[in-house]
């Protein structure tokens, strides 16, 4: 949000605060679109690959091991993720 | 009686190295992995013959407790390996474990990881992931002129050999899936002239298992280098589900090399002065081995009898190779 002062400082400084303007009013809402479509996606790749840890079992258990170490850090999000239920409210956070 | 006797399918296919013996449950399918295993490594060749089944029998017929003990020599170019499931699980159970600690520096395991990992162990399936994966280590280490897979009975074997191809097209599926997340991340990192990507580390093991699975798989439906031997014997039931296996066998591309008979009681027997009993047996014998005749026609390849004992230890594992081969 705070990216849009094209104010003149100094000249490299200025082609350096055009170029973020011009990603933050183009680009920005791209990329942010892009790493939500990819992080939801992340959530249902482990649902599929972990999906027994909800009691849902869909990978043969032996190879969902060995993806495992990778997901650690996302499983606790990706729990209450999956177990919450979407509101109105979701639109609004 | 036998159009092309099993010596002569041998020989006349030297590129047949991988050789399966499916049947029931109890006819022969051990004796006849390990009578061909004796056959074979006394024609000069190199075998090794191991068993995918939990409840392997390999140990019982060479006399030698062989489990979980890797290949081991039985006698000169034999050898039989009998898989441990539980210590292979354990084992790997435990990699993962050191895995997840190495990769973030933990000192313990989260709680709710260490239970998922535990419960995974206990999954029924686990037992025969495992084996079917120890299988391509075998298989791809290479080292042998043959490999005989002492198979599980039936109804296994053929949860065995879908489990290749329900494998296959899930991690393609999955595959799918995570490469179009890795387009998105592409997507996201051009936009932000970010340069450099990392590496997907579950992208590559996704392709390792799903190579693995292939090089299985491609295994079993190998016309060229793989021959898969039904074993029967004379008797109703044992007749009709070995046709019905035969279809689903056909449906996953195993290439059916023929049916061996087991368990015929000697014909001579009729001439002498034997009990009613075993009269009623040998007619009966002689009704479902002309039904055989007729059903399978020149694909037997063997007509082998019953045994005057069982078929344990070495000398009488020749004898019946003698039978088999002869």
């Amino acid at each position: 949000m705070g990216e849009k002062e094209g104010k003149e400082k100094k000249k490299g400084g200025f082609f350096g605060a055009v170029k973020e303007f011009v990603y933050g009013v183009a680009a920005h809402d791209s990329a942010r679109f892009a790493l939500k479509s990819r992080a939801s996606m992340e959530h249902l790749f482990i649902l599929i690959t972990m999906g027994d840890m909800l009691g849902v079992p869909i990978l043969p258990p032996y190879y969902s091991l060995r993806l495992l170490p990778y997901v650690v850090p996302q499983i606790s999000t990706w729990k209450r993720r999956m177990l919450r239920e979407k509101d109105l409210t979701d639109a609004l956070a | 009686m036998v159009p092309i006797s099993l010596a002569k399918i041998f020989e006349q296919y030297p590129d047949r190295h991988y050789i399966m013996f499916g049947g029931k449950g109890g006819l022969g399918k051990t004796t006849f992995s390990a009578a061909a295993a004796y056959y074979l490594a006394k024609q000069g060749k190199k075998v090794l013959v191991f068993s995918v089944d939990p409840q392997a029998s390999l140990s019982d017929i060479f006399k030698k407790d062989i489990f979980g003990k890797g290949p081991t020599e039985i006698m000169p170019n034999l050898y039989a390996q009998e898989i441990d499931a539980d210590h292979r699980v354990r084992e790997y159970q435990q990699e993962i474990r050191q895995k997840i600690l190495d990769m973030y520096g933990m000192d313990k395991i989260p709680e709710e990881i260490e239970s998922y990992i535990q419960a995974a162990a206990a999954e029924p399936a686990m037992e025969e992931s495992a084996i079917f994966d120890e299988v391509v280590d075998i298989v791809v280490k290479g080292g042998y002129d043959y490999y005989i897979y002492d198979l599980v009975p039936l109804g296994h074997a053929l949860y065995y050999l879908s489990m290749a191809s329900v494998y296959d097209a899930w991690i393609g599926k999955i595959t799918g899936l995570r490469q179009q997340m890795r387009e998105y991340d592409q997507v996201a990192a051009t936009i932000r002239r970010d340069k450099d990507l990392d590496e997907d580390a579950i992208l590559n093991e996704l392709l390792y298992i799903k190579d693995r699975i292939n090089k299985s798989s491609s295994i079993l439906t190998d016309k060229q280098k793989t021959a898969f031997f039904f074993v029967l014997t004379p008797e109703e039931m044992i007749i009709n589900d070995t046709l019905k296996a035969a279809e689903l066998f056909a449906k996953f591309d195993v290439p059916l090399s023929g049916y061996i008979v087991n368990r015929v009681l000697p014909s001579e027997l009729k001439g002498q002065n034997i009990p009613e009993y075993l009269k009623h047996r040998l007619d009966m014998q002689d009704h479902y081995l002309k039904v055989i005749d007729e059903v399978f026609k020149d694909q037997i390849h063997a007509w082998v009898p019953e045994m005057e004992r069982d078929v344990t230890g070495l000398e009488m594992i020749e004898k019946l190779s003698n039978t088999m081969f002869g």
